[in-house]
């Protein structure tokens, strides 16, 4: 009985981990290529929750609705990255463009939350989907099967991130700006360019995570503040920028919360995440995943 | 600009002038009151709840010639939103009562917000009303609070009586109780008297006690332990929604049966139906400081068609019943000033008019403590998608329902 919790909460850290995961890699992402910390990150998210309620509302299943996300907030993120970001990224003091970078960041994400707070009022919308309440028996572990099905598409759309860094001429183009922008400009990789192919990729990954996370958590406006700051302790616990660490940093996120509720009280449920955080920070400062150069 | 142009911008500049009529600024006899409440953030909702009942009242009473004592000044709301934080709050409540002159002001939905944001009013010196349910709210000797809700203590031992009685009587007795929610102050001082001597009293046992700070990050555990202990009634109170909403998916998830006794109105909101669908409300009961009573239809009718939800609730009710209580308060004092309209408060004493009837008992009348004398918590009950008032059976819109 004591190894079927044991098992209970692990599953249950790695499910909810999954989806942390898919939310952190596009911001280790964007801050991998363009060195950017993206405070509206979780704002995107919630506009992808959103946009895969109104999806659902016109009879789409969310689960797939969460895929559709992709295209419109691709070009969202490219969109944004042309008219706002481009200004201060990209060359000029690094200083002064870091303190632009973070106020604009800051700046969009209260604009977005505020404006959907407005346009879309703060009452909060749920998706019901029947998945949302049922789980797969494992004996006697219990499954969510909204959870399981978020956590398989993360670890496919996760993937197919991998495979597309590794494997495209675009995702070598992008390691390659990410590296080193100077030489990679020398070989012909219009860095700006992929700036803007990474921040809509981030974005897009997010708006999936979002889309993910509406099968089974309620959306409202504010709902971005409730795991922005696991999405940058997850970046970070992963080394900042690497991929594979993000993905690797949710994945641990969710099951440090899951096993914290063994031998800490529910109150204390997030000092375990940064009790883990902070000795990781301690015995390997540049992350699990980090080197000290910039990667992706 | 070159000359040629110059005098086409003037003109323009003009006509926009002309065009744009300047806000309309409040009369100089206006009186002005505040409420403060969460437009943002997570409580945002219950704000937006409280506006529409407090914009409701205000409405009525000018229509119908504003504050007569005062030659007819009308009544102007002042909103400031408290945000997430009581820091957030606390500084709204600063900014609203410094800016402008505020004859009193209301809020702010939590507790734990109400508790910082009375401290600014008692320093002010600005009568403030609240539906807050925490104790301490009115324990620190303040002059100008005044709590119109049952306290929480209160509200936990009429809660415990009420459900022991409903399953003895359906031969199901409460042997087993979980303690389940979150850490704000209202749902502190609910399951402060339970956990401590309410329940030991009556025999019954605690098997599982958790208290999470929001938000929640997954309630497997707990509906986990619910499932293990099988308690034969969760007193429940999460009063952020997603927290509430993972809570009782999983509970469902589990094939956890317990009856679920909450505290507080956050749990019978509209989105709750949306969310989760009917079925899966259906007699999760709740105990709150008032909710639409036997003889209020008509009302009711009004609020729904003004505001388009589909039923009211304690928030826009309670607010409602504060704004006319403020307006009772400066016919009584026959004066905007914030101390005379604390004077009203502290002597008024209504049993009729739509103040009185927005409470239970229909009598506003305060202690020494700010604390409304008599008042007495209502039980709402989910039916078929729409929440009810079931006890008092006095003013109960439909028959309790034990859970089966």
């Amino acid at each position: 009985m004591v190894l079927a919790e044991l098992v209970q909460y692990v599953a249950t850290g790695l499910l909810v981990g999954g989806v942390y995961a898919l939310m952190s890699i596009g911001l280790a992402l964007i801050f991998g290529v363009m060195r950017v910390v993206n405070f509206a990150q979780g704002d995107f998210m919630m506009l992808g929750m959103y946009l895969t309620y109104f999806y659902a509302m016109s009879g789409i299943d969310p689960l797939l609705g969460a895929i559709l996300t992709i295209p419109p907030f691709f070009v969202l993120g490219w969109l944004v990255h042309r008219g706002l970001l481009a200004r201060v990224t990209g060359g000029g003091d690094p200083q002064r463009q870091m303190d632009a970078q973070l106020i604009l960041t800051l700046g969009l994400s209260l604009v977005i939350t505020n404006a959907t707070t407005m346009i879309l009022t703060p009452t909060p919308r749920g998706i019901r989907t029947a998945y949302a309440t049922q789980a797969f028996a494992l004996g006697p572990v219990l499954l969510n099967q909204a959870r399981s099905y978020a956590f398989a598409m993360a670890l496919v759309l996760a993937a197919a991130v991998y495979v597309f860094l590794t494997r495209t001429d675009a995702g070598r183009a992008l390691r390659a700006a990410a590296d080193d922008p100077e030489a990679a400009s020398y070989q012909g990789i219009d860095v700006r360019a992929m700036h803007g192919l990474a921040f809509g990729v981030g974005i897009a990954l997010v708006a999936a995570a979002g889309g993910l996370l509406a099968t089974y958590y309620p959306i409202e406006p504010s709902v971005a503040g409730n795991f922005i700051v696991l999405m940058f302790v997850a970046v970070v616990l992963g080394g900042l920028g690497s991929i594979p660490g993000a993905f690797v940093g949710g994945l641990v996120i969710g099951l440090v919360q899951s096993l914290t509720l063994l031998v800490l009280p529910f109150q204390l449920q997030n000092t375990g995440v940064f009790i883990v955080f902070l000795l990781v920070l301690y015995l390997r400062p540049q992350g699990l995943f980090g080197r000290r150069a910039r990667t992706v | 600009m070159s000359l040629r142009t110059r005098p086409l911008v003037g003109l323009a500049l003009l006509l926009l002038l002309v065009v744009i009529p300047p806000a309309p600024a409040p009369a100089a006899d206006d009186v002005k009151i505040a409420l403060v409440a969460p437009l943002s953030g997570r409580w945002a909702r219950q704000g937006q709840l409280k506006k529409m009942g407090a914009e409701m009242a205000i409405e009525e009473i000018n229509a119908q010639g504003g504050i007569k004592a005062l030659g007819g000044a009308k009544l102007v709301l002042r909103e400031a939103d408290a945000g997430d934080s009581v820091e957030k709050a606390v500084s709204a409540a600063q900014r609203v009562l410094t800016r402008d002159k505020i004859a009193a002001g209301i809020g702010s939905w939590l507790s734990s917000f109400t508790l910082g944001v009375t401290e600014v009013a008692e320093r002010l010196q600005v009568p403030w009303l609240t539906l807050s349910y925490a104790d301490s709210i009115t324990e620190r000797g303040f002059k100008y609070t005044f709590q119109t809700s049952p306290v929480s203590s209160l509200q936990a031992e009429q809660a415990l009586e009420l459900v022991t009685e409903l399953a003895k009587k359906n031969n199901r007795p409460i042997k087993k109780a979980a303690i389940v929610g979150d850490n704000t102050a209202a749902t502190v001082f609910f399951f402060k008297p339970l956990r401590e001597k309410l329940l030991a009293a009556k025999g019954i046992e605690l098997v599982v006690d958790e208290v999470w700070t929001p938000p929640l990050a997954d309630a497997t555990a707990i509906a986990q332990k619910l499932r293990a202990t099988q308690p034969d009634i969760v007193f429940y109170g999460a009063t952020n929604f997603p927290d509430s909403i993972q809570v009782l998916q999983k509970v469902k998830e589990f094939g956890v049966k317990s009856p679920i006794q909450g505290v507080g109105a956050w749990l019978v909101t509209p989105e709750y139906v949306k969310t989760l669908g009917k079925e899966m409300l259906d007699s999760i009961q709740t105990v709150v400081a008032t909710h639409p009573m036997k003889g209020q239809e008509e009302f009711v009718k009004k609020f729904t068609q003004r505001t388009g939800e589909p039923f009211m609730t304690q928030d826009p009710l309670c607010t409602y019943g504060h704004v006319w209580l403020i307006k009772e308060a400066i016919e009584q004092a026959k004066s905007a000033d914030p101390k005379a309209i604390r004077d009203a408060l502290a002597k008024i004493d209504l049993t009729s008019g739509p103040a009185a009837s927005s409470f239970y008992p229909n009598r506003i009348k305060f202690d020494e403590r700010g604390r409304r004398i008599g008042a007495t918590p209502l039980i709402v009950q989910w039916q078929g998608g729409e929440p009810f008032t079931v006890v008092p059976a006095a003013v109960a819109t439909r028959p309790v329902v034990w859970h089966k």
